[in-house]
């Protein structure tokens, strides 16, 4: 490696660092404040619009959402200031235990973990 | 090996006081930009990234060019205004096709992927640049220029150009140009669409500079304001992670092969349309757009009936 490439990488990283730097200064994400109901409805309708939501449960710090569609689990969580969805087998969230006051659901693509607080595990209403 | 006039390596200042602008005008309220500092980090080192991959391929593509151009049909003079003319034009549709490739095939997507795997549509998601084009071989498209004549210097100026065109149309801070511009231009507006995940924006929107070859092959649709555009791609991925953004189409292509159960099932896996499975239970983008169509047949439906059924 000639050094004018080294030197132009080594400016190049410096520069992706400020960069970063400004944009976290900047304070500029997009807000996403801890999901209600009609909130985390609303994303499940953008993210699974043909499938019919009976039941929601929101995790305790309102960062995720299982619902229950028939079969299925549909699962939101946040990543940055946007979401991640995907959908599981419902009985096999359902089966997963908690610990240390979280539940990592295996079962999803990604793997999540949510926080429970005060919300019981697995989400009877939703199964109801 | 690069041209000594790099239009992309002239630009690079260029990008990063318009990046710092987007952010500062945001930052103050004057323009519209959202940005999550660990998603414009990804973008960034992506940036950095390709180009150490380009560097990479770059002789070999740059050799094969050179190979081409020797056995070459005409000798296209570089100094003549209207060899630049057609040019821009030849490159421009060959860049139309290459990309509409990238998104509709599943072993050119697995490189192109990293390039949408943002949710988010600022100056830094232009420069989320792919570390695996070289290895895809989308380059071999933009050979035939070359062995028409045009010298493999001023194909890779020309690519150059189309480059940094297009970068100043990843952002939301500008709505849109005058009604002429977007008619013939590739601006923010159309290329948010094709950045867009939402089923009715799916695979449009192709163009390089010229929007022109999306309105004559079919392939253009236009913002709608009523449905603003939600970025990414169709499961957006869980993690900022560097390598998973760069990586993770041809783990599940890799993935996907191993579990093939007939050469048929093989291919289809590799150059069907991104989400092709044998038994149909994956979404392709023809799928979800058919689903949401249907969901709009249906919404109309309801709308038409509903005054009918209040009157007597």
């Amino acid at each position: 490696m000639n050094n004018a490439l080294l030197i132009q990488l080594l400016g190049s990283a410096l520069a992706v660092a400020l960069l970063v730097g400004l944009s976290a200064w900047a304070r500029i994400a997009r807000p996403s404040p801890p999901l209600d109901e009609p909130r985390a409805r609303a994303l499940l309708a953008e993210e699974f619009p043909d499938h019919r939501v009976e039941a929601v449960w929101i995790a305790g710090d309102g960062a995720a959402v299982v619902a229950r569609a028939g079969d299925l689990a549909l699962v939101l969580w946040r990543k940055g200031d946007g979401y991640v969805a995907r959908s599981a087998a419902w009985r096999d969230v359902v089966a997963t235990s908690p610990a240390d006051g979280r539940v990592r659901l295996a079962a999803v693509d990604g793997a999540p973990r949510l926080w429970l607080g005060e919300r019981a595990w697995p989400p009877l209403e939703a199964a109801a | 090996m690069k041209p000594a006039f790099d239009p992309v390596q002239l630009a690079i200042p260029f990008f990063v006081i318009a990046i710092v602008l987007e952010v500062l005008l945001a930052r103050f309220g004057k323009a519209r930009a959202n940005y999550e500092p660990r998603d414009a980090a990804t973008s960034l080192m992506m940036g950095l990234g390709s180009t150490i991959a380009g560097l990479l391929t770059g002789g070999v593509v740059f050799a094969a060019s050179l190979w081409i151009y020797e056995h070459r049909l005409f000798t296209i003079p570089m100094t003549a205004i209207w060899a630049w003319v057609v040019l821009f034009f030849a490159e421009d549709l060959t860049y139309y096709w290459f990309h509409r490739l990238s998104h509709e095939r599943r072993f050119w997507w697995a490189s192109h992927v990293n390039h949408h795997s943002s949710t988010h549509y600022n100056l830094t998601t232009a420069l989320r640049q792919t570390w695996t084009g070289g290895v895809a071989g989308t380059w071999l498209l933009w050979l035939p220029l070359s062995f028409l004549g045009f010298p493999p210097a001023m194909v890779a100026i020309q690519k150059g150009i189309s480059l940094v065109y297009q970068f100043w149309i990843h952002t939301e801070a500008v709505r849109r140009m005058p009604a002429w511009f977007e008619a013939v231009f590739n601006t923010p507006s159309h290329h948010r669409v094709h950045h867009a995940r939402n089923p009715r924006y799916l695979d449009a929107n192709y163009a390089g500079i010229l929007i022109i070859w999306d309105r004559m092959f079919g392939t253009f649709i236009p913002e709608d304001d009523a449905e603003p555009c939600r970025y990414g791609i169709v499961r957006n991925l869980p993690t900022f992670n560097l390598f998973t953004n760069v990586f993770h189409e041809w783990i599940g292509i890799a993935k996907d092969l191993a579990g093939s159960r007939s050469p048929r099932e093989a291919v289809g896996y590799l150059f069907g349309p991104p989400g092709w499975s044998p038994d149909g239970t994956r979404e392709t983008s023809h799928t979800l757009k058919a689903k949401w169509r249907a969901r709009e047949v249906l919404r109309e439906t309801i709308q038409e009936s509903a005054p009918a059924d209040s009157h007597p």
